[in-house]
């Protein structure tokens, strides 16, 4: 199983009452040590599953600002890649594991407050304070 | 039903092993809500700007070859070619779910063309103040049932569908479903609530048991007036009558990344075509068999409402429990004392934030 352990028998799937969700970590803003090819690959893991931007920066010194949506690992570095939007590009683009220098979580991590205990404590100062309408909106766009 | 029960003979005839009943097409991520705990529109503005082009839906829809399509997103009505894309679908012959908030639906109609090939899944999830806390949005319950009595004095098709999280109150489940049938609608979709890990909010979904018994305390002593859009097998699935394993290749999902991986609701990568979806995605590690975690609690309809219709449709003992589910009013004595049990709880109609607990705890179900 690719990066997974086996944590449940049938039996307590079947009895579960609560099911535990993932935990996320608060990445925006970090840049991880890439000292070597494990330290690599775990953080581009953590990219494909970041919820915001990154920007690669490559060996031979371009930055790119990218979403991250896809990823492959082979067995070298050479044979992994991830693939990812711009947003100054249309295209999906791609780039080797090889080629990356250096990853940072630049962009706002868009996950980060979205929680519905987050919503309640808003809602409930809203409500206490004789708002009407209350809502949540989207972010904007630009 | 003559379509799918034709679609899915044929297929088995012809000995596919694995084979799409739907395909879920999600044009856009944008949307005009922003419900909280939702892991589908949480991306950078540049990605939530781009959408498919009618081209690109058509070309899924051929390739995939599902006789249905979901269009869920974002919300698809903020599309600007949404029209050329249901169009387009419908000269296809498809059978298209388009899910839709319906804070646009009233003023987007004349747009459209009633059809047997179209519906409106309109999302509603409880009764007024119980939708508008779950979506994030005081009066939104008001347009989105404006839009369906207007979808429907129209002559358009209009199911609502609706999911449940963990303290959802099964007796003011029960008065919605009233309601709603009493809007017009030709029927109600419903699902449980998934924990998938994109999801901002973790702590809200319930486990398979806890599923059960709120499935089983909605869904057991039915009104005769009540209508479901969805596999009666399937609903049985959800109260505990009957035992599926997930078929994540059932209901594919195509979006602006591509065909996604394993499932609608697990993003683990994607591939260019659909050909490259079934030919390198390893099956074998999703579902419940599979001791997967991702999968532990999952009962939505994407992975397991595809083997209830294949079942459904794949023999007569499948097709007679079908026809039985789907007149079957479910008396059960005990799934009343659930919902006695849960009313002596409910204080507020509310998903019960500060207690998620109490329903149905204390049962044996």
């Amino acid at each position: 199983m690719t990066a997974e352990v086996l944590k449940y028998t049938l039996e307590q799937v079947e009895a579960l009452e609560l099911a535990p969700g993932a935990e996320h970590e608060n990445l925006e803003g970090w840049v991880p040590t890439l000292a070597s090819e494990d330290d690599l690959r775990q953080a581009l893991e953590k990219a494909f599953d970041y919820r915001g931007d990154v920007t690669l920066t490559l060996k031979n010194g371009e930055r790119i600002e990218a979403f991250i949506f896809n990823c492959q690992t082979g067995p070298t570095l050479a044979e992994s890649w991830v693939q990812y939007f711009s947003p100054t590009s249309p295209d999906k683009r791609k780039v080797s594991y090889a080629e990356i220098a250096r990853l940072e979580f630049s962009g706002k991590d868009r996950a980060a407050g979205k929680h519905w205990e987050d919503w309640v404590k808003n809602y409930n100062e809203k409500k206490a304070a004789g708002e009407k309408n209350i809502a949540l909106v989207p972010d904007a766009l630009d | 039903m003559w379509t799918v029960s034709t679609y899915v003979l044929k297929k088995k005839l012809a000995g596919n092993k694995r084979f799409p009943l739907v395909l879920m097409l999600e044009p856009l991520f944008r949307c005009s809500l922003a419900c909280a705990g939702c892991g589908k529109v949480q991306y950078p503005p540049h990605i939530l700007k781009k959408q498919l082009t009618p081209e690109e839906c058509f070309a899924a829809v051929d390739e995939c070859g599902a006789p249905m399509v979901s269009i869920p997103g974002g919300e698809p009505l903020l599309h600007p070619q949404i029209v050329e894309i249901v169009n387009g679908l419908i000269a296809r012959k498809k059978y298209i779910y388009l899910c839709t908030n319906a804070l646009e639906l009233k003023r987007r109609l004349p747009e459209f063309t009633p059809s047997k090939y179209l519906t409106f899944s309109v999302h509603l999830d409880g009764q007024r103040d119980h939708h508008d806390f779950s979506v994030c949005r005081e009066g939104g319950y008001d347009i989105a049932v404006d839009g369906i009595k207007e979808a429907v004095k129209r002559g358009f098709r209009v199911t609502t569908n609706a999911t449940f999280f963990d303290g959802t109150d099964p007796n003011s489940v029960r008065a919605f479903f009233d309601e709603v049938m009493g809007m017009g609608v030709e029927g109600i979709i419903l699902s449980p609530g998934y924990s998938y890990d994109k999801a901002p909010d973790q702590n809200h979904f319930m486990g398979r048991a806890r599923v059960r018994r709120l499935f089983r305390a909605i869904l057991s002593n039915r009104k005769p007036t009540w209508k479901f859009n969805m596999s009666p097998l399937f609903l049985e699935f959800l109260m505990g009558d009957r035992n599926y394993e997930c078929v994540p290749w059932g209901m594919p999902t195509f979006n602006i990344f591509g065909w996604q991986k394993p499932c609608y609701l697990l993003q683990e990568g994607y591939t260019e075509s659909y050909k490259e979806l079934l030919e390198t995605t390893k099956w074998e590690e999703y579902g419940v068999p599979s001791g997967n975690p991702k999968c532990a609690n999952c009962m939505v309809s994407c992975g397991y409402e595809t083997p209830a219709v294949i079942e459904g449709f794949g023999s007569w003992k499948g097709f007679v429990s079908m026809v039985r589910g789907t007149f079957n009013k479910y008396p059960d004595q005990h799934a009343l004392k659930l919902l006695d049990d849960a009313a002596s709880h409910a204080s507020a109609p509310l998903v019960q934030i500060d207690q998620p607990d109490h329903a149905l705890e204390e049962t044996n179900a």
